[in-house]
């Protein structure tokens, strides 16, 4: 789940400056999140300079994009400057397609738990490519821990709290908790090797088109 | 006699710890060190403690191999990858560095830099791990090295976590992949340790307790509220808070002695963390009877 | 154009064999859970099971049972099915999907050993820390979401995800004739990022020195925007869309009457059941009010004709709710509007009996004045005891405002409408849920409701659908409507506001439905508002009122009969106004014509907007194969046609399309 986030409006007033702008506008997570009002006011202070505009859901997916494009194209030759409103994925895939103008991200992007999952959730996954959910009741501690400990806690939480984030509960007391509940505490005995970073370049490169 | 040897001979063991300081001015900090000559075996010093940046860990251990005294080498996984640390360990041991306590480390988002990216690459385990195999002659692929670390390797526990009994599991964990002594938060509770100490007898391994000298009713109170199995009773902070400002140094030195006078009944060693108050050291070995 | 590649992004894969036969060895009995995989080309073998066995050979003898759920990590829906499975005691699961599904599973069954049985496979060529989202599409370029986007600075191409070290200042040096040190089958990012720079004529300049900052986003701030968005996604009800509400248009005009049509067609099929037998012949004349319909059978009403005129001819027209030819009476306006006697006022309703206040409801042609035109004296007759009455103000749909002007113009007569069907029905409870951007309409309501002292007027959060049946019962009352179940299986009657307001109008004044209130709205209207308008006034006639003539109209414009999400678009401007029809919304046809439409993807989006709780990317599926009536094993008959699901969909499918003709398989399968 990708969130945006509207950028200070400093930075993008100085981008925009004076300069003929066509605007990219990404709704097609609306029903997740959208920052429609800051947009709104944002555009407001250089309106004058808009040139034109496309609202439009899905700016991710290049098939799209390119018919938007082809039917906007006078207005996108006239622009200075291409602005979008969209996740990081929309604006690189506008300025694949765009290649010889300047477009510019207005938005600051966050993904949110549940990554690519359907609805955005508590949950979190870290694509680690080896799970580790077998020996820890099924609570990630690549995610749920900020120091992604695999062996045990870091000793820093105080009343099952998080020492980095208070409000967040210390993810080895829930792993120890669930475990403890289903008598299997003695998975925790397993001292784990140290991770394998070199899985997520062999296994990113399994990723086929279809 | 050497920190190892104590150890090993069972007698009661006694380590201060020295923070480095932020800049090059070590001065000070060797003089306070100089100050506990003959009276403590062993000095830990800090791996930017709280993730606070500041002069490393390895340096200063080497300034304090040079002057004869004995250091613990505090390592933490926070900045470091496995490449690093390995090669650190190395390094440690080429300038006379023999004990290493190893640690997890706090979060950097805890500290002065708290943009900084977290690496944690290894753990606490891991790293002990890791350790102990350099010390056999291999790296943590199983290269052979020319010429192997061997180190007296520690680790640390919380006696008063809750829940104890993960905090014994990762104990065992630690023990199980090389870890030869354990120091020890900051106890204010002997009934806790005491009790504490009954579950870890049977692992039949030097334990350290932690002595942390209380500055004011005000730090109790904070480390009750924030620090992780630290609970000081209510008689110590009414001690504290009655005292007048002049007075306190010397009120938590008495605490202090009470504590290590207790925890001498309970296992090997005291581990003393004076957080700034170094100089008050001597004073508090003496008032407990260890120096 | 080429089609564009899309890239299988399927999240896990089987752990490898030693670690599966590992698990295997620890375990006695267990049972599978497999999530259906999404991201990828929909087709048929998304299943790992075979896979599983075959690795397992021997021991798979140990599965006590499997079961696949699309989209497992779907909280609502997933956690549903798995609880009504039955697991016995000493039985472990077993979880083919990515971590989210394996934590959601774990989650659920808490007091079980569950065992992830796959991998999650990373997404991004970043080993540092970078994980990497590819967001809907199924393309290339993929975001780490670092919540500091430093693609202004690198010419839109991504550093974080796609340079193996995740480098922010310029190339590591390393690459050799433009591939990657790391991982030599992908580009060196800097070349490209530095090569984009050039073709734009601009320098790429680094000398702004870029260090991350990672306490960003905060934890906390991540945490509550997935509180706040969960929460806002399970308002009231599963499922369901925000689409903008663009009713402010004509929220504040008055109800006015529609000019006077010069003829009327008036269908004799207004409603659910039989048509309506004709009672004029060609050439007779008629008055206003005057029954021109008999009603056939039990599941019918009469219609009658809204002027009074002559009747031109009967012949078949294109009605405008099935788009299909059906039978009307053409009646040629006198401008006399001479009412028919029996169109005489009740004068002693207050007592009347159940039964009479039944007759006279039929007898004026009352239907469910919300769109499904369901017999109200059928309805009001339920086969099973209710409880509850439901009225039903939510008006959920864009751009209308007719049951709103009603609500703020007629609260008096609503009033008494519900104390006519509280009569009927028998019943104390009553409810009347308006949404909360009808501010207006609920202080007007509000200030009546001592009239009925039993009666609660709630306020309900906007959301598309809440206006369908079953959507509003689950968030007034709790009470879910069994699937292929209706409203009076949980003990409730839904009513429209409109419809009470026809009640009320048939009883207290003798009128039968000859004319309703409508919303004319919509995009580059002359002019727009809230109409009484007669039933039968022809479609040509709104276009001209509210557009001016217009030649090419339907070239340039979509017209719906209804809002935007579920509205019928209309062809033929000689099909006319009905008893179902709430309004009219003119739409701009959307200059950007989309190139043919693109194959499913398995984003899953439509089944997490489904109010029906349905998987409505099986509908298109089997659709696409001709195989029309498996859509039945999916439950094609619960759809409510709410259209959240095509509104959404990131292919641009017309799943309602498929649904549509899929339904009426099923509905034959049923008859045979």
């Amino acid at each position: 789940m990708l969130v945006m986030q509207v950028k200070p409006e400093e930075e993008i007033l100085s981008r925009v400056w004076g300069r003929r702008v066509f605007i990219f506008e990404c709704f097609g997570c609306r029903e997740v999140h959208f920052p429609e009002e800051k947009i709104e006011t944002l555009v407001e202070k250089f309106k004058e300079k808009v040139i034109g505009k496309l609202s439009c859901d899905y700016l991710c997916r290049r098939e799209f994009v390119q018919d938007y494009i082809n039917e906007y194209c006078q207005e996108i030759e006239r622009a200075e400057i291409i602005l979008i409103f969209s996740c990081g994925v929309g604006t690189q895939v506008v300025s694949s397609l765009l290649e010889d103008k300047i477009v510019y991200t207005a938005c600051d992007t966050l993904y949110l738990n549940g990554f690519q999952g359907l609805t955005v959730q508590d949950f979190n996954c870290n694509q680690c490519g080896e799970c580790y959910l077998n020996y820890t009741g099924g609570i990630c501690p690549l995610t749920n821990c900020p120091k992604g400990l695999l062996n045990g806690p870091c000793g820093g939480a105080k009343n099952g709290k998080c020492e980095v984030n208070p409000e967040a509960d210390c993810a080895w007391e829930l792993i120890y908790n669930r475990l403890k509940k289903q008598g299997r505490l003695n998975l925790l005995k397993r001292v784990f090797p140290p991770r394998n970073y070199q899985k997520i370049i062999t296994e990113s490169l399994l990723r086929k088109g279809v | 006699m050497s920190f190892a040897e104590k150890l090993n001979k069972g007698s009661f063991v006694v380590t201060s710890e020295i923070g480095p300081p932020k800049g090059t001015e070590v001065e000070k900090m060797l003089e306070e060190a100089e100050v506990l000559r003959g009276m403590v075996d062993g000095f830990n010093v800090t791996d930017l403690q709280s993730s606070v940046m500041r002069l490393g860990s390895l340096a200063v251990c080497h300034l304090l191999v040079e002057r004869g005294l004995e250091p613990i080498f505090q390592i933490t996984c926070r900045d470091r990858n496995r490449l690093a640390l390995q090669s650190d360990l190395l390094s440690a041991y080429v300038l006379g560095i023999r004990n290493v306590l190893v640690l997890t480390g706090d979060h950097p988002i805890l500290g002065d830099h708290p943009e900084a990216k977290p690496v944690f690459d290894l753990d606490s385990v891991s790293l002990l791990k890791v350790a102990s195999t350099l010390g056999e002659g291999e790296d943590m692929k199983g290269n052979k090295l020319d010429g192997k670390p061997e180190f007296l390797l520690g680790a640390v526990v919380n006696p008063g976590a809750d829940p104890l009994e993960l905090q014994l599991m990762k104990m065992e964990k630690k023990i199980e992949v090389g870890a030869k002594f354990f120091q020890t938060q900051a106890i204010y509770d002997l009934r806790k340790f005491e009790e504490f100490m009954k579950k870890v007898e049977k692992y039949k391994v030097p334990i350290l307790g932690g002595i942390v000298l209380l500055k004011s009713a005000g730090m109790a109170k904070y480390m009750n509220e924030k620090v992780a199995g630290v609970s000081v009773p209510e008689r110590y902070i009414k001690m504290m808070a009655e005292a007048k400002k002049k007075e306190r140094p010397r009120i938590s030195i008495q605490i202090g002695a009470e504590l290590i006078k207790g925890i001498k009944q309970l296992c090997q060693g005291v581990h003393i963390m004076p957080l700034g108050w170094e100089r008050y050291v001597p004073r508090l070995l003496e008032a407990s009877g260890l120096a | 154009m080429e089609k564009a590649k899309l890239i299988d992004y399927t999240k896990f894969k089987l752990k490898p064999r030693e670690e599966i036969e590992e698990i295997f060895k620890r375990v006695n009995r267990i049972f599978i859970i497999e999530c259906l995989k999404c991201y990828r080309r929909f087709d048929d073998n998304t299943s790992e099971f075979p896979r599983l066995l075959d690795i397992l050979g021997e021991a798979g003898r140990k599965i006590s049972g499997n079961i696949g759920i699309d989209f497992l990590c779907n909280n609502f829906l997933s956690r549903k099915k798995i609880l009504s499975l039955e697991f016995p005691f000493d039985e472990d699961i077993g979880v083919i999907s990515c971590g989210l599904g394996v934590q959601f599973v774990a989650q659920v069954l808490e007091g079980k050993s569950v065992y992830a049985l796959a991998d999650s496979l990373p997404q991004s060529a970043n080993s540092t820390t970078e994980v990497g989202f590819h967001g809907i599409s199924l393309q290339e370029e993929k975001c780490a979401g670092c919540s500091e986007c430093y693609l202004n600075l690198t010419g839109g191409i991504c550093p974080l995800t796609r340079c193996a070290k995740g480098l922010l200042n310029g190339p590591c040096g390393g690459a050799k004739n433009g591939k990657c040190e790391v991982n030599p089958n992908i580009d060196c990012i800097w070349e490209k990022i530095y090569e984009r720079f050039k073709k734009q004529g601009r320098r790429l300049t680094l000398n702004s020195v870029q260090i991350r900052n990672y306490s960003r986003p905060s934890l906390n701030l991540r945490k509550n925007l997935s509180v706040q968005n969960q929460a806002r996604r399970g308002e009231s009800f599963y499922g369901g869309l925000y689409p903008p509400d663009k009713k402010e248009n004509t929220a504040n005009k008055k109800i006015e009457n529609f000019p006077e049509p010069e003829i009327v067609t008036i269908f004799l099929s207004q409603h659910t059941g039989k048509r309506a037998r004709p009672l004029v012949k060609v050439g007779e004349r008629v008055l206003r009010g005057q029954k021109i319909g008999e009603a056939e059978g039990f599941v019918s009403v009469p219609v009658h004709s809204s002027i009074s005129g002559k009747v031109i001819s009967l012949k078949e027209e294109i009605h405008p709710a099935s788009l299909k030819k059906e039978l009307a009476l053409i009646i040629e306006n006198d401008g006399e509007n001479l009412i028919d006697p029996s169109a005489q006022p009740f004068r002693d309703f207050r007592n009347l009996s159940k039964d009479s206040l039944l007759k006279i409801i039929r007898e004026k042609g009352i239907v469910g004045l919300g769109g499904a035109m369901f017999p109200t004296a059928v309805k009001l007759t339920p086969p099973k005891p209710v409880d509850t009455l439901l009225i039903n103000g939510c008006e959920c749909e864009p751009y209308l405002n007719s049951d709103n002007r009603v609500m703020i113009e007629y609260p008096e007569e609503i009033f008494e409408g519900v104390k006519i069907v509280q009569k009927i029905l028998e019943v104390e409870k009553v409810f009347i849920g308006v949404e909360d951007n009808k501010s207006e309409a609920l202080k007007i309501l509000e200030r009546h409701k001592e009239k009925i002292p039993s009666i609660k007027l709630l306020s309900l959060k906007t959301k598309y659908p809440q206006g369908a049946e079953k959507m509003l019962i689950k968030k007034v009352l709790d009470r879910e409507v069994p699937p292929g179940g209706l409203p009076f299986d949980v003990g409730v009657i839904v009513l429209n506001i409109s419809t009470v307001f026809a009640i009320y109008q048939a009883i207290v004044k003798g009128l039968p439905l000859i004319q309703r209130v409508i919303t004319i709205s919509g995009e580059d209207l002359k002019k727009s508002g809230n109409y009484l308008i007669k039933i039968g006034t022809p479609l040509r006639e709104i276009v001209t009122h509210s557009f001016g003539e217009k030649r090419e109209f339907f070239s340039e414009y979509e017209l719906k009969m209804g809002g935007p999400m579920m509205g019928i678009s209309q062809t033929h401007l000689d099909s006319a106004v009905i008893k179902g029809t709430t309004g009219f919304t003119i739409l701009k046809k959307s200059s950007v014509k989309v190139s043919e439409e693109r194959d499913c993807i398995k984003c899953g989006r439509c089944v997490e907007v489904c109010p029906m709780q349905l998987y409505p990317h099986y509908y298109v599926f089997y659709g696409k194969r001709g195989e029309w009536e498996k859509a039945k094993d999916y439950k094609v008959e619960d759809c409510i046609e709410c259209g959240c699901c095509e509104a959404i969909c990131s292919s641009k499918i017309p799943i309602l399309s498929f649904i549509k003709k899929e339904k009426e398989y099923a509905r034959n399968a049923s008859k045979t």
